[in-house]
């Protein structure tokens, strides 16, 4: 957050926001120290229902989305770091870089993609995921009700009805034994990873 | 014997009283939470007062139809359909026929009466085939709404993360 905090100061005279939201239930209370820490000056917002990541068919955290100044999304749905972390044990020193490009060249940037290429990286729900985004939000309205088995519930049908979202899974870890990223969510990835799938959709930048 | 009969008669007086007076309901729909005082009480339906309809998802009952912005799913109003019946002078409106017209899911508490509606599919074709931002209405942590489309004229990069 840091990071990006700095990368915001350097690029926001060139008619560039950076819109920063939280995928967090529990609200300022979970979240918004880390914004403070950060001192950040971009947007931050903190989306105790997740809307961002229902309107824009995202699954994880974190993601990233790129928006031209007309309104059109130019890349979607990468795990986008600021930065390496730990040695490389997760993050990525190479999408700054691709930002700073699209920053300065805006629609001649190489790493733009055409239409197509956007269309085909939205994530398209079946009926049983639509239904996970109302089920979650259920949950979310019970948690802030206190009645957490309701929440629970709710959750947990969401996540019956879309096994693909990590959201859904860590966001309702976070409260129980382990935590979002113990023992359960480990072996939900192992196994996914191991069927030859990804936890992110692999970041896709383009050599020069 | 006088006791019971009177526990009994207001037992029945209470279940009657439960059937024809309509039912609170609770609606989600995006960030809004609306109170509905008077539904009108169904299995499996909500079905709300014509004027409570824009509450819950911004559609408005004209002559035409039930419409949002250029979108108009025609409605009967001069008899009774699956969309919209008459009830004693009242008229109701049936919100989750519409959703299922417009493949929008929904789920349902049924005890606590909360009705959650997910995103509208048909509102978001522009996003699933044309590429473009939905736009978003989210109170930022200053305190002002944030709308992506006050952002029009500057390039947006736009992040999720989570404390979690």
């Amino acid at each position: 957050m840091p990071v990006w905090q700095s990368i915001y100061e350097e690029l926001k005279s060139e008619n560039f926001e950076i819109i920063s939201v939280a995928q967090d239930t529990g609200g300022e209370e979970a979240a918004g120290y880390i914004f403070d820490d950060a001192n950040v000056s971009y947007t931050a917002i903190i989306d105790v229902n997740h809307q961002i990541s229902s309107l824009y068919n995202l699954v994880n955290v974190p993601s990233g989305v790129w928006i031209d100044e007309q309104g059109s999304i130019m890349r979607i749905n990468e795990g986008t770091y600021a930065k390496e972390h730990m040695n490389g044990a997760w993050g990525t020193n190479d999408y700054v870089p691709i930002v700073r490009d699209w920053v300065a060249k805006g629609a001649d940037s190489e790493y733009v993609w055409d239409r197509s290429k956007v269309r085909e990286s939205i994530i398209q729900r079946t009926p049983e995921a639509e239904r996970a985004q109302p089920a979650f939000r259920l949950g979310g309205y019970y948690f802030t009700n206190d009645n957490d088995e309701k929440a629970e519930q709710y959750w947990t049908m969401a996540q019956e009805l879309d096994p693909t979202s990590w959201n859904y899974l860590r966001q309702d870890l976070q409260y129980e034994e382990g935590g979002s990223a113990g023992p359960e969510w480990r072996a939900r990835r192992e196994q996914i990873e191991g069927a030859g799938g990804a936890y992110y959709a692999p970041l896709e930048i383009e050599n020069n | 014997m006088t006791n019971l009969r009177s526990i009994a008669g207001i037992t029945a007086v209470m279940l009657i009283s439960g059937a024809l007076n309509a039912q609170s309901a609770t609606v989600l729909y995006n960030e809004r939470v609306v109170e509905l005082e008077q539904t009108l009480p169904d299995a499996t339906d909500l079905w709300v007062k014509p004027e409570d309809l824009t509450r819950v998802n911004d559609f408005v009952l004209k002559p035409e139809g039930a419409c949002l912005d250029e979108l108009c799913v025609p409605v009967l109003q001069d008899r009774d359909s699956a969309m919209f019946i008459t009830r004693r002078g009242q008229a109701w409106f049936n919100v989750t026929e519409l959703a299922d017209k417009l493949q929008q899911a929904y789920v349902t508490d049924y005890n606590d009466g909360i009705w959650s509606f997910g995103t509208m599919p048909v509102t978001r074709q522009s996003f699933l085939r044309g590429g473009e931002a939905p736009d978003f209405e989210l109170m930022g942590r200053d305190g002002e709404l944030v709308r992506l489309s006050d952002f029009r004229g500057k390039k947006v990069l736009l992040l999720t993360w989570a404390s979690w």
